[in-house]
């Protein structure tokens, strides 16, 4: 019965991060929604300044 | 994770900063200099010198040639990166607690202390990215702090908002433009616990702050939301956001002289390690002998530095075990995409 309400415990603690990181995730996307509507490419580029001699433009985030 | 140990300052550090390209960290002091330290060794790279008095911020511009700082001398200076240079100087009656520019490079603000028959300010410049052109005198915003003194403050995406942070441990959102008060979110920290710290995400569309209330919280910028919380047991005095993976690093500890013992151990001054999403702390680094006064992380999140009452800068290069780290449901969602 111990070993069960553990478990239960446990699947609680997963089930919530799980939620916290799909909450997360969803805002986030959210977030570069709106930047992207605004024109916004500094922030979309991870706060780097696009200049010519960036060959490659790194993906953060 | 072996650090690098910068020993160049005499006396407590304040800021310390990474430029864009991450290669380069600026450092201030209350020793009244500025230094320029190569991130990947060590060495330092060069100084500024004129400033007269304890130095409490710096930042550098986007494209590294630019240099703003601001201390107890009542200036806020202009300096050519590459040169070292002296590019201009606008005097204040009091203090410079905060300068910073926007993700352009294009503005600048600074942040003036509170003293009697002065009320704290919040001023901006346009800036002129060429070094050697002429800046302005005028300043193009003044918001005044009339209900509580501002401590810390940045420009928010699209430098539509300047947030900033409260000795009474509110957080404002002002209009960058017309500098009208939006927003005062007069619960982001517990009442008359200062706000110490305040950095962006990349993107600048949420930031983190640090107080004296012993927690950093992430808000949204635009709705001043309290997203996230973390909570430590110990003052903190700086707060900074990884890039590539979902972490939060703090730094803090009770300065010597609030402590009834000295050991270091007390003091905790150790940086902390939190999931940014799951706010549970997942691992401490030990080194500093005094309070952590200053935590950057690396542009592109692959190390971090933290500047400490002691006098040191330590500079961190993470390992494998550091990106590594997955919570599972984490590794589940990064296999559903796959």
């Amino acid at each position: 019965q111990d070993l069960a309400k553990k478990n239960t415990a446990n699947r609680q603690v997963v089930e919530a991060r799980r939620r916290a990181l799909q909450e997360w995730l969803a805002w986030r996307e959210s977030m570069v929604e709106m930047l992207k509507d605004e024109g916004a490419e500094i922030e979309l580029n991870g706060g780097h300044l696009q200049t010519e001699y960036d060959g490659e433009v790194e993906e953060i985030e | 994770m072996r650090p690098i140990l910068l020993s160049g300052h005499e006396r407590a550090l304040t800021q310390v900063k990474y430029n864009s390209d991450g290669d380069i960290i600026f450092s201030v002091s209350k020793d009244h200099v500025v230094c320029a330290w190569f991130s990947h060794n060590g060495e330092r790279l060069g100084t500024y010198h004129g400033h007269q008095g304890a130095l409490w911020t710096v930042d550098v511009d986007p494209t590294s040639t630019l240099l703003a700082t601001g201390g107890a001398d009542n200036t806020l200076r202009l300096w050519e990166v590459k040169s070292g240079k002296l590019l201009k100087t606008w005097e204040f009656a009091t203090s410079i607690k905060r300068a910073e520019f926007s993700a352009d490079g294009r503005q600048l603000l600074g942040v003036t202390e509170k003293r009697s028959g002065h009320l704290s300010t919040i001023v901006v410049y346009e800036i002129n990215p060429d070094p050697e052109a002429e800046q302005t005198d005028e300043q193009s915003l003044r918001i005044v702090c009339d209900e509580s003194k501002a401590t810390v403050a940045g420009f928010s995406y699209l430098a539509h908002y300047i947030i900033a942070g409260h000795e009474d441990g509110s957080v404002s959102q002002y209009d960058a433009k017309s500098g009208e008060l939006l927003y005062n979110n007069s619960e982001a920290h517990e009442p008359d616990m200062q706000v110490t710290d305040l950095q962006w995400s990349p993107d600048r569309t949420y930031f983190i702050t640090a107080s004296k209330d012993k927690t950093a919280k992430i808000f949204a910028a635009d709705s001043l939301e309290v997203l996230k919380t973390y909570t430590t047991d110990t003052p903190l005095n700086s707060a900074a956001i990884t890039p590539v993976k979902d972490y939060v690093i703090l730094g803090g500890g009770q300065a010597a002289m609030d402590v009834t013992t000295t050991s270091a151990r007390q003091g905790k001054f150790e940086a902390r390690f939190y999931h940014k999403v799951f706010q549970e702390e997942i691992g401490r680094v030990r080194g500093h002998f005094g309070p952590l006064n200053y935590v950057a992380v690396h542009p592109q999140g692959t190390g971090y530095c933290s500047g400490s009452e002691d006098g040191y800068v330590r500079v961190h290069h993470f390992d494998k075990p550091y990106f590594d780290f997955m919570y599972e449901v984490e590794r589940e969602h990064a296999q559903a995409n796959l």
